[in-house]
């Protein structure tokens, strides 16, 4: 029985009657012709803002982090800010690739490989930023439990320490649900290819895969645990990246919302990125039948609740911060919105709670332009939000007489660009060289893919 | 230069049929998810034990239809996880509460809520690494790029938009002419006959043993070892990495242009004492102590065992563990006599204590590395060993 | 479809009634000896039945909202929970005579030699706090009444005009739901320590009562099912979802629960650590211990495997026991401040099951009475019970 699509919610994922074959044609092509001058362009600006954190990071491993901003009382800063920020781009990926594929939305096929792939890369962006915060990223081994000469252990009351785990945690499973998902679609590549250095490449990622269903029966089982395994593993990220700032005893740090409110605040600023490359890529690479409107429309629904949900936490931090009593509670709200960083606090307000709630109107959802446009400001609102929870908490705590203000320096911008620089170019070289969207989980929930009628014995 | 190693990579990689090894299978593919879950259903059912079904995505009720057993790989995932719980929960236990204790926020040293996150994080990457481990290699039996499946049309077809069957040759049923005729009754839409991966033209010598790809590996080994010992040798004594060795401090036994004296090291101010600080006035040899000071300490087990951890560190290199003489340094160091001698036992305590305080010939002095209350205790610790060391048969009878 | 409506056995409302009037009887004699526990024991009786009931409205929105299929078979069932909305506005009546007795901010005389309290006063005070109370509850209510109207008129025509109205109501509702629940929360739960505050204590209760919701739909569905009420094509693949839903809401609210204390405990502000301390005197140590089992791991260890969340006689054991739970989380959340120092649990407490039980029993017979228990012509439903593994 079929259903009435716009009442299920259940669109056909690939537009028009596609065949397996065009499926493969049309996903492999990038990795399979030149790419066209828009890529060339895009990489070549990419590139140029991954070299420019290179020198500025090259100069601050020379001369050491007095090159930053960074001062007392603002001792952390734009290091943390961009960890957090890119840590939460992250998110996304595995929210889209292991909690949908559980709660079984099959839109999600179309993107979950590409937002999976941001997923590592996000993280591997992040991962710069505790090493370059030590100023000395060369002894960064002493951040694991390793028996050392000087018998030290590090120290597991620490969250900055659970931050260590739970992020080197998270990449390696990230990628490995990453590259279990790609060998079926490296076969299918090894098999398709007429190069023979590709085929050498592909014979050797694809495992020699061939897709016998006794192997199918097994991975489909794997596939599911390792969603299942993601799923809390997504939460307690971003809820221990949280921790970093809510044991402490810092006014405006210290609050009970915070890890549900990190983890929303990250699977919505993960959908902000995630939209703004999709709507990139879809273009660059003709893909729009696949990367369709119904799915970025979905997407769009997301933002709305999670934007929501993160400005539900705004809320009640100002809430309770008053019912509180708590002088020193009430005026670090009070000093967020009209203090010196009132605009700071603004941006943040307007970009994450009040621009997404156009996306209300279905007219809006629906239009790539001004979907393209809300989620930069999400990607902005977002940044800003970090910037405001840590800057402004810091600069002005209990004490007056210890208060002070924050300036970033030219190294500190030129990091945070070259962060950008390096996660495109990760992007941008993956879409060419891997199919960005998964063949084999598409083919699978295309009409027809499936038998017609339960079979019986 | 890059043409001609391209050409290469083609020749090696990109082979096709036709093979001269001998049958493998009968392979057939189908063009419906429908035809091939049927196939599957015929072919379990008429009794084949070696075939298997390739296909470019799961299909659903094709385990039912080929008559798999359900997977029971979610038992390694379950197995492996509780071990990551359990093995971060027994390293935070040991490092933090036994090995290395640390006072942080007032918190006990092995406390349970501040574990559990990073419990939880090695439940999951333990859990999953083993999981896909097992999978691959156990489950899956991969990697297997020497299956004779591979390289053929057939096998491009199934992992891309036809759907396959196939049967090996192995099979104790399998009869070509029979296999042949069941695919084509089941409405296949081509049936194939698999060989073995032997191949009449070709390089057919092992590529890994060619003198290229050996000499690179070497190579690249010997550029490996350079790189380390040139950084680990060189590279970390250079700036910035050698900005903690070069540091603006005062070093004992230099030169000082700040103070008038030119001493980098200042003398303590005239007519004040060190923290702690209680002085022993007595020099000279042992038996010359004019006043004997009693031993301020009570003889109890901890003040026994007290001394002997400080005996077994400081005294025993040379003395020995029972203070027989017999030094464990081989020589390097002059050996003393025994304790267990006349004159050791008939000593004061205080004599003991002064001789460990002030030294005697080529033994130096014990006082700044072990303190006055680790002192006393080892003088009594002395004593029991003494005592030991010269028990009667009259000390065997029990009461 | 085989479904025939058939009705419920009239013995639900006999044995529901005896149960009701005997729970009464005890709270009546409850007020008469120890009042101001009575008024306790009615709270806590009072938050459980918001928790099925608001729990459910907040369950049906989320299938309209997400377009679950699985989960319509089942959507009828939660509706008639769902049905206690309205009798929330009467039973909320006589809490706002124990609110001396509940509420320490509602003595003036304290207030007034209370810095904090005094600064809070514009919130916490009886005016607003029944105002906050009606609003809550006559919006609940009202979606309640448009939400289920919409699902019954279906049953007739089978138009998907009202799927469509229901999404845009549940659309609506959702924002709404959330800002309601944390008001509830906090007047209800977190006020009755009036100094003490927690930004996630609306999330947390909400955690809960879609546990309750869930635990309550499950538990009734088989029963229904097994007393063959139900469309006899639902298959236990279907109560799969179920299982799972009450699973990840419970490691969801272990989460909530987990990161408020770990918090509060980590930075040790004695303002704020004053509430666990309560919670951790005296015999309150076990009871809370035995929440962290009760409520998380054993369920936890029970519902991980596959095999368990279609094991239908597991899951009609495992359902009432989350119920349980939840009435235990609220406990712990409530009698603290009656109880300080050490838990309690007299013959007063006894009204709690049986009017509950009572309540709900005889709510239900009434609502189901009225209405088929399945939505037979949702389009939806032939999916949802054709729902595979």
């Amino acid at each position: 029985m079929s259903l009435d699509a716009t009442y299920t919610r259940e669109l056909p994922l690939v537009e028009g009657k596609t065949s397996f074959k065009e499926i493969d044609d049309v996903i492999a092509k990038p990795t399979e012709t030149k790419p066209n001058i828009k890529w060339y362009i895009a990489i070549g600006i990419s590139i140029t803002a991954l070299m420019i954190g290179a020198v500025c990071l090259g100069l601050t491993f020379w001369y050491g982090v007095g090159l930053w901003g960074n001062n007392q009382p603002v001792g952390w800063a734009f290091d943390i800010v961009n960890f957090v920020f890119w840590i939460g781009i992250g998110h996304a990926g595995t929210l889209i690739s292991a909690i949908l594929f559980l709660f079984r939305q099959k839109w999600r096929t179309g993107i979950a490989r590409f937002a999976e792939g941001m997923t590592v890369f996000a993280v591997m962006t992040a991962g710069i930023f505790p090493a370059i915060h030590t100023g000395r990223p060369w002894l960064d081994g002493y951040l694991f439990p390793y028996p050392n000469q000087h018998g030290l252990w590090v120290n597991f009351t620490s969250p900055l320490l659970w931050d260590v785990f739970a992020v080197s945690t998270y990449f390696t499973v990230s990628f490995v649900f990453w590259f279990i998902g790609l060998i079926p679609d490296f076969a299918t590549l090894r098999d398709r290819t007429k190069s023979g250095i590709k085929k050498a490449i592909y014979t050797i990622v694809s495992l020699g895969w061939r897709g016998s269903n006794r192997h199918w029966q097994h991975y489909e089982r794997v596939y599911l645990i390792l969603a299942g395994l993601s799923t809390p593993l997504v939460l307690s990220v971003h809820t221990i990246v949280s921790f970093d700032f809510a044991v402490s005893v810092i006014p405006g740090w210290h609050t009970t919302i915070f890890p549900p409110y990190f983890v929303a605040g990250a699977i919505f600023s993960g959908f902000g990125m995630v939209s703004t490359v999709l709507i990139i890529v879809r273009k660059v690479f003709d893909m729009e039948h696949i990367i369709t409107v119904n799915t970025l429309e979905k997407m769009n629904k997301i933002l709305l609740a999670t934007g929501s949900m993160v400005g539900y936490a705004y809320a009640m931090e100002f809430f309770i911060a008053w019912y509180s009593g708590n002088q020193i509670e009430q005026f670090t709200f009070i000093n967020r919105a009209f203090g010196p960083y009132a605009w700071a606090y603004w941006i943040m307000f307007s970009c994450n709670v009040f621009f997404p709630q156009l996306f209300w109107f279905k007219k809006i959802r629906r239009s790539i332009p001004i979907t393209f446009v809300l989620v930069l400001l999400v990607n902005v609102g977002m940044w800003f939000e970090r910037y405001v929870i840590i800057v402004t908490s810091l600069t002005r705590d209990y004490l007056p007489s210890s208060w002070g203000m924050y300036f970033p320096t030219m190294y500190d911008f030129g990091i945070l660009i070259g962060s950008f620089g390096m996660f495109f170019t990760l992007v941008l070289l993956f879409a060419k060289t891997m199919p960005v969207v998964a063949m084999s989980e598409l083919k699978a929930v295309t009409e027809g893919a499936q038998p017609s009628k339960k079979h019986k014995h | 230069m890059i043409g001609k190693i391209l050409k290469k990579f083609d020749d090696r990689f990109l082979k096709s049929e036709p093979r001269t090894g001998e049958l493998f299978a009968v392979a057939a593919l189908f063009d419906t998810p429908d035809k091939i879950i049927h196939a599957a259903d015929k072919v379990s059912g008429a009794g084949y034990k070696k075939f298997d079904v390739l296909t470019p995505y799961p299909i659903h009720g094709m385990d039912d239809a080929m008559n798999l057993k359900p997977s029971k790989i979610g038992w390694v995932g379950m197995i492996a996880g509780t071990s990551g719980t359990l093995l971060a929960f027994l390293m935070i236990w040991w490092m933090a509460g036994i090995n290395y204790p640390i006072i942080y926020g007032g918190k006990p040293f092995f406390n349970l809520p501040a574990s559990i996150p990073i419990m939880f994080e090695l439940t999951v990457l333990i859990s999953a690494l083993t999981l896909v481990g097992a999978l691959i290699t156990i489950f899956m039996k991969l990697p297997a790029n020497a299956n004779p499946l591979m390289d053929t049309d057939f096998i491009k077809r199934v992992t891309s938009d036809k759907f396959g069957i196939y049967i090996e040759a192995k099979d104790t049923k399998f009869n070509l002419k029979q296999v042949r005729g069941l695919f084509e009754e089941l409405g296949a839409s081509s049936v194939s006959n698999i060989h073995e991966a032997v191949y009449d033209v070709g390089d057919t010598n092992n590529p890994l043993l060619s003198k290229n790809f050996v000499g690179a590996i070497i190579g690249t080994s010997l550029v490996t070892v350079g790189i380390t010992y040139l950084i680990l040798n060189v590279v970390l004594f250079l700036p910035p990495f050698d900005w903690m060795h070069r540091q603006a401090k005062v070093l004992p036994q230099t030169e000082s242009k700040f103070f008038k004296d030119g001493f980098s090291m200042r003398k303590p101010v005239v007519g004040t004492v060190a923290r702690g600080y209680i002085p022993y006035e007595f020099t000279g040899m042992p038996d010359s102590l004019v006043v004997p000071i009693p031993n301020p300490l009570p003889v109890t087990q901890k003040v026994l065992d007290l001394g002997k951890k400080r005996y077994d560190t400081y005294c025993s290199p040379c003395h020995g563990y029972y203070g027989k003489g017999d030094s464990r340094l081989k020589g390097q160091f002059p050996v003393p006599p025994t304790l267990l001698s006349q004159k050791v036992t008939n000593w004061k305590d205080a004599n003991i204590y002064h001789v460990i305080t002030n030294g005697q010939n080529t033994m130096p002095s014990y006082s700044s590395s072990i303190s006055r209350d680790d002192r006393w205790a080892i003088v009594h610790y002395m004593r029991v060993l003494l005592r030991s060391q010269n028990a009667n048969d009259s000390d065997m009878v029990g009461k | 479809m085989d479904y025939i409506k058939k009705q419920l056995p009239d013995s639900l409302t006999k044995t529901g009634g005896i149960l009701l009037a005997m729970g009464v009887l005890i709270l009546i004699l409850a007020f008469i000896f120890t009042p101001q526990r009575a008024f306790f024991d009615y709270l806590w009786i009072y938050l459980f039945m918001v928790s099925i009931a608001i729990g459910s409205l907040a369950l049906i929105a989320l299938e309209y909202l997400v377009g679950a299929t699985w989960s319509t078979p089942f959507r009828r069932i939660t509706e008639i929970f769902a049905s206690l909305t309205p009798v929330l506005i009467l039973l909320a009546i006589p809490l706002f005579f124990g609110m001396h007795d509940l509420f320490h901010w509602t003595h003036a005389e304290v207030v007034e030699n209370d810095a904090i309290l005094k600064s809070k006063a514009s919130y916490l005070n009886v005016e607003f706090f029944i105002a906050r109370t009606f609003f809550c509850l006559l919006l609940w209510v009202m979606f309640y009444f448009l939400l289920t109207k919409n699902s019954e008129k279906q049953d007739i025509d089978g138009d998907p005009k009202y799927t469509k109205k229901n999404i845009t109501l549940s659309t609506i509702f959702a924002p709404l739901f959330i800002v309601t629940i944390t008001i509830a929360a906090i007047d209800w739960a977190m006020s009755l320590e009036p100094h003490w505050f927690s930004t996630i204590f609306g999330i947390y209760y909400f955690s809960g009562t879609i546990i309750a919701a869930l635990a309550a739909t499950t538990f009734a569905s088989i029963k229904l099912k097994e007393g063959g009420y139900l469309d006899s094509s639902l298959g236990n693949d279907s109560f799969y979802s179920l299982g799972t839903l009450m699973f990840a809401f419970n490691i969801f609210w272990a989460y909530i629960a987990f990161s408020q204390f770990i918090l509060i405990w980590y930075a040790d502000i004695p303002e704020e650590t004053f509430w666990l301390i309560h919670r951790w005197d005296g015999s309150w140590k076990f009871v809370s211990i035995a929440l962290l089992f009760f409520h998380f791991i054993l369920p936890f260890l029970i519902l991980i495997g596959r095999n368990a969340k279609t094991n239908l006689r597991l899951l009609k054991i495992i359902a009432p026991w989350m119920l349980i739970a939840h009435a235990l989380d609220l406990y712990w959340l409530i009698f603290p401040t009656l109880f300080v120092g050490n838990a309690s649990f007299g013959w007063q407490e006894l009204s709690f099951p049986l009017i509950v039980a009572g309540v709900t029993m005889i709510v239900f017979k009434m609502s189901a009475d009225k209405k088929n228990l399945m939505p037979v012509k949702d389009p939806k439903l032939q999916a949802g019970l054709e729902f595979h593994l």
